[in-house]
């Protein structure tokens, strides 16, 4: 107790550039997370409508694929894709990248990262978009036919909207899930938060002030507690407003983001 | 392609198999942990007194919003340095296991919850005491309401595990065997596939397992 509170071991923070540099390494994992769940939001939308195709190759190729990569480690794909993806898409991915892009996205090697993200991310918001369509009533897109709308249509009008309301806490719980695991990219030498907390705890980096592992990660840790409590505490609000707006209790999608959301209460 | 395929698996069996059993051990030992805290924290957040509840908020929010790899350094490389000898194992564990007690002990207590507390009422009048009520009414309902999350709560415990192999901590598991084959015979998509195999295997088992589970206590309205 008295090492972890000893205010030597926390000069640290105060001296150099070291809080800020972890904290600029904290805001490439944050970067990294938006993006890939913007992209894992498009491709699961995607593979959800293909899982509920009517025609049986589709949706059971569709159902495999989503199967396979949400029950894949996470870790497993980033590793496999940093390993396995050929140089020229490195190579491609870097001269593609637009020059605004973040510094991080320049390199060859956020792309497995990126991939592997996506790829899982979007399995399971496959799943949570899925299970929130199949919560409608049937009658909702028969009646929807009925009146003479095409498919397209009555997605567009009827069922998506819906449907995708019922996963927005699902979907939040996901995104932190997500921003958690952004801190495993940095096993491919992405120089993240992680990354950056070694560097300042291994050589001194800005300063003569020795920085100890563990005050170094407890803060990291706390960057991600912070942020994380304030996303599940935003998504508890909108729940509770929007319960008080219509004054109903909608049925949520629970039970398959990778770790549950908790009940607002 | 076929045949490199089975060449991998029969060179290197024995490291595939040890890494298999290493994390099912990993899983076992930290699904242990997970419930034995999970259903203390739980405990703490359900009792009378207010500060326990918000100590046991506390530790879920902490818990719950820290990335696993941050408390596997913590737990390893952070506890070494300060003089604590702490074996990769230990860490490890205890790192998977605090981590996922933070779901757990939210699992249960909407389980918990999920008994009406008419219910409770009801049986309290009808001359149960407390701790019959627990035993007889509320806990064979919240056991139904729970199987499926700690389910999935097992799932990404497995999914899990593998962060523990690959990062700091030396522990030869499934990933980590799949790598270090890799490493020898550059062959990737083999090593990678039947790594795939075993945690596909151990994903599926437990998803059967659960749904058998639902289907025999399932509750009939």
């Amino acid at each position: 107790m008295s090492y972890l509170l000893d205010p030597d071991n926390w000069e640290w923070l105060f001296t150099g550039n070291n809080a800020r540099f972890i904290v600029e390494g904290f805001l490439i994992n944050l970067e990294i997370a938006v993006v890939s769940i913007l992209v894992a939001l498009v491709l699961g939308l995607a593979l959800a409508l293909a899982r509920l195709s009517r025609n049986r190759v589709v949706s059971t190729v569709a159902g495999l694929w989503v199967d396979v990569f949400r029950n894949l480690p996470l870790i497993f794909l980033i590793l496999y894709f940093a390993l396995a993806l050929p140089a020229s898409w490195k190579k491609a991915w870097e001269s593609s990248v637009p020059g605004w892009a973040p510094e991080a996205f320049q390199s060859g090697l956020v792309l497995g990262a990126l991939m592997g993200l996506v790829l899982y991310n979007s399995a399971v918001l496959a799943e949570i978009m899925r299970a929130g369509i199949r919560s409608l009533p049937r009658g909702q897109g028969e009646a929807a036919a009925a009146l003479g709308m095409t498919y397209v249509q009555s997605l567009r009008h009827v069922v998506l909207p819906q449907g995708l309301r019922r996963m927005v806490p699902a979907t939040v719980s996901q995104l932190i899930t997500l921003n958690k695991d952004t801190t495993l990219v940095s096993i491919i030498a992405i120089t993240e938060v992680m990354r950056r907390g070694r560097i300042v705890t291994s050589s001194n980096f800005f300063s003569d002030v020795q920085a100890p592992v563990l005050h170094v990660f407890i803060f990291i840790g706390l960057l991600f507690v912070v942020v994380n409590f304030t996303l599940s505490r935003l998504s508890r609000r909108l729940e509770l407003r929007e319960r008080r707006r219509t004054g109903t209790r909608l049925q949520r999608v629970r039970g398959l983001e990778d770790q549950i959301a908790a009940e607002p209460t | 392609m076929p045949l490199a395929l089975i060449d991998v698996l029969s060179d290197h069996l024995s490291e595939f198999s040890s890494g298999f059993w290493v994390t099912v051990r990993l899983v076992v030992v930290s699904f242990a942990i997970a419930m034995t805290v999970g259903t203390l924290v739980a405990a703490l957040r359900i009792a009378p007194s207010p500060w326990l509840q918000r100590l046991g908020g506390v530790y879920v929010e902490v818990f719950r919003n820290v990335p696993l790899l941050v408390l596997l350094f913590i737990s390893f490389a952070g506890l070494r340095r300060g003089g604590l000898d702490i074996s990769a194992w230990v860490a490890g564990t205890a790192s998977l296991g605090l981590y996922t007690a933070a779901y757990v002990a939210e699992a249960l207590r909407s389980g918990v919850f999920s008994v009406g507390k008419g219910q409770i009422e009801a049986s309290l009048s009808l001359g149960f005491t407390y701790g019959q009520t627990l035993r007889r009414i509320v806990l064979p309902q919240a056991f139904r309401t729970v199987i499926s999350p700690l389910g999935s709560l097992t799932i990404a415990m497995i999914k899990n595990s593998a962060i523990i192999g690959v990062s700091l901590l030396a522990l030869p598991d499934l990933l980590k065997q799949a790598r270090i084959v890799q490493s020898r015979t550059f062959q990737t998509d083999e090593a990678f596939f039947w790594a795939a195999v075993g945690y596909l295997l151990l994903t599926g088992a437990v998803t059967l397992a659960i749904r058998n589970l639902e289907r025999r206590f399932e509750i009939r309205r």
